[in-house]
């Protein structure tokens, strides 16, 4: 029995999410904002949540925002964008998700333009990141993308590229020659260095995209101000250097919270659109 | 000079190193000398690397700045995150390290100042002198006071046990154990078939508290330790004796149950009373009395060994005791209850067994001659006399009065141990 004030819902890509929500669970309790958490498989079921009323709280990726917020458009006041939701929060990687373009040491080309008929390797179709962005970039920077050979690597779907699964597959397919760049983001291509996963050593960096946001707290515009403002208020007060913290929070990858807007969100809606992912 | 707020504090040049190849351990020096919030500003050739800095910079907590490109390179500004890497007070500067004696660095010698009565629990298993990251939960160590616990001559006794490992499988003379006549080698399996038996209790009690010490006492972890290892070693050097020459003993129940009665004993120094000093003090003398008499080397070496690792767990006992009850003369009442319960336990036993007491008369005799049994029997008798008069004398040791002391002997398991 629950007697929570909001209901949250998440996307269970992991099995630590559990450990985080558990521990955010009590965070929010103590901080008076009772707060209930509820697993979803997908992130288009969690969209679906959200607009339903099942949980009044989205922690969604930044493709689930753009779709969940295309969706509600019309339900709610609307604050900007397309209108109809409210971003409660983000943490401070969200704040400058990038893509980067991998290739293999020394095959840089002297611009992105020069990959034009090359084979590129992107990670799952519901990635913003591996997936959905690089092509929109990748073309304002003057690569005829039409011309190259896509290899998609469509792993884990419905999570959106939180698993890293389909990146590691672009990476591999980028050292072992079956593709002569590969698009993931800047996040888990420095992971994947950091963790010494061997198909990164002979491979670096040619190109990085503007930054974009990543992931938010989405609620939609008709949930109770003074409540969303207390369970932001709450959020942004997490302190990383609590002992009993620090775990979870390194667990969901994040030292401070910050509170959201839309800004960084118009070229992945632009790309979306462009892509014919927005019904 | 005031540095503004987009004004690198500190600059480092990677050169040609990239991540992954040594830059981010340069990076993490380099980050140390810039404070929260401040900038620090990097340089490479190489622009694969400065574009890979701004990821690196996020996943290592820092937010990047910008990412410019000059004619002579690149220029990365990061700016120092504000969280601690590791939440945990700074190490303390570089000391003096611990003294030698002759160049040997004794555990007697490690410590710098004294041990806490009440070391801090949440310290964990920090090795000493290291500073321990903060956690969020913590194990709730049993045995945290110092003084519960301690010997004031713990580190010598630890250093003693490390020296003076023996191997039960190549330091005995086996091949002088076989060849005994029937009656003497029956009479050597069931000794050593008692002696093995009583060392599992004498392993299992000190490791049951193995694991309920704070960690920052350490050296009573690496006392415990050498305890449980010399027992095992005695569990293996007797229950080999006792398969040498091809008989076999009783393992006794009345054996049983007074081990049983040593497990039941959940305080430290009840513990140390009741095994060390009484059982193990006690063993002492029949060891010796073993070595004495034994009819073959292999016996007299395994019981000469034992002999020595048992003066070390009777030493302990005895100034881990004098230790506390000096320090709190009320600490002397439970322990004689301690010793009061478990006779309680025991009032069905009633003097040493029959079997043993045969066994120990014709290893001794090493016939059934009446006239060797007759001296035999007067050497056993002799035994339980010694075994009771040092038995009061290392109840004395330990601080009892000559009357408590009595007491606490006469109530000492017929069992010995």
């Amino acid at each position: 029995m629950s007697d929570a004030e909001l209901r949250l819902g998440a996307v269970a890509y992991h099995p630590r999410i559990v450990t985080i929500w558990e521990r955010f669970r009590t965070y929010f309790a103590d901080a008076g904002v009772p707060t209930d958490y509820i697993l979803f498989s997908n992130y288009e079921r969690l969209v679906d949540a959200v607009l339903e009323g099942t949980v009044d709280i989205g922690w969604n990726t930044n493709t689930a925002y753009v779709a969940l917020d295309h969706r509600a458009a019309g339900k709610g006041s609307g604050e900007g964008g397309e209108g109809g939701t409210r971003i409660l929060g983000m943490r401070d990687v969200d704040r400058d998700w990038a893509t980067v373009l991998a290739m293999r040491k020394g095959r840089k080309p002297g611009s992105v333009a020069e990959l034009t008929g090359h084979v590129l390797a992107l990670g799952s179709r519901d990635s913003g990141h591996a997936a959905i962005l690089p092509p929109y970039y990748l073309a304002r920077e003057g690569l005829d993308v039409a011309s190259c050979r896509l290899l998609r690597f469509d792993t884990d779907l419905g999570k959106h590229g939180d698993t890293g699964d389909s990146e590691l597959h672009v990476v591999r397919a980028v050292a072992e020659g079956e593709a002569d760049a590969g698009a993931l983001s800047a996040a888990y291509f420095s992971a994947f260095r950091a963790e010494s996963v061997p198909a990164v050593a002979d491979l670096e960096i040619v190109w990085r995209s503007p930054d974009y946001y990543h992931c938010n707290f989405t609620a939609l515009d008709s949930l109770d101000r003074e409540l969303s403002d207390r369970w932001s208020r709450a959020l942004l007060a997490m302190d990383y250097d609590d002992p009993s913290l620090r775990p979870a929070m390194d667990l969901e990858g994040v030292r401070r919270w910050y509170p959201g807007d839309r800004e960084g969100y118009a070229s992945l809606q632009t790309a979306m659109r462009e892509q014919a992912l927005l019904s | 000079m005031t540095v503004g707020p987009e004004q690198p504090a500190h600059r480092v040049d990677a050169e040609h190193l990239e991540l992954g190849g040594g830059l981010e351990v340069l990076l993490a020096a380099a980050v140390e000398r810039v404070a929260p919030g401040g900038v620090l500003e990097i340089r490479t050739p190489s622009r694969p690397v400065a574009l890979e800095l701004l990821g690196w910079a996020r996943l290592a907590g820092h937010e990047p700045i910008d990412q410019i490109s000059r004619p002579d390179g690149h220029v990365v500004r990061i700016r120092r995150g504000a969280s601690t890497r590791i939440l945990a007070e700074s190490l303390p500067p570089r000391e003096t390290g611990p003294p030698l004696r002759n160049g040997e660095l004794h555990t007697a010698d490690w410590r710098y100042g004294a041990l806490p009565p009440e070391p801090d629990p949440r310290a964990g298993f920090a090795p000493l002198r290291a500073v321990p990251e903060t956690r969020a939960s913590t194990h709730h160590w049993q045995l945290n006071r110092r003084d519960k616990v301690w010997a004031d001559d713990i580190g010598e006794l630890v250093d003693q046990a490390s020296g003076q490992q023996w191997d039960a499988s190549r330091d005995i003379p086996w091949q002088a154990a076989h060849g005994l006549d029937d009656t003497t080698e029956r009479a050597v399996a069931q000794v050593m078939t008692f002696l093995a038996q009583n060392e599992y209790a004498a392993l299992y009690v000190p490791a049951g508290f193995l694991p309920q010490v704070n960690p920052q006492l350490v050296e009573l972890v690496l006392w415990l330790s050498s305890h449980v290892h010399d027992e095992a070693r005695h569990i293996e050097v007797f229950t080999k004796r006792s398969l040498a020459g091809g008989h076999h003993g009783y393992a006794l129940a009345s054996t049983e149950l007074s081990l049983s009665s040593l497990l039941d004993e959940h305080d430290f120094t009840a513990s140390s009373l009741l095994l060390n000093v009484l059982g193990e003090g006690t063993f002492l003398d029949l060891l010796r009395f073993i070595e004495t008499h034994a009819p073959d080397a292999a016996t007299a070496t395994a019981a000469r060994l034992a002999h020595r690792d048992e003066r070390r767990h009777v030493h302990f006992g005895i100034s881990n005791i004098k230790r506390s009850v000096s320090i709190d003369p009320d600490a002397a009442e439970p322990l004689v209850t301690a010793a009061e319960n478990r006779a309680a336990k025991l009032v069905s036993l009633s003097g040493l067994s029959p079997v043993l007491v045969e066994a120990l008369t014709i290893m001794a005799a090493r016939s059934l001659q009446p006239a060797d049994l007759s001296d035999a029997a007067t050497d056993v008798r002799a035994l339980m006399r010694t075994m009771e008069r040092n038995r009061l004398r290392r109840l004395q040791a330990c601080g009892f009065d000559a009357a408590t002391a009595r007491h606490l002997s006469d109530l000492h398991t017929p069992n010995l141990m």
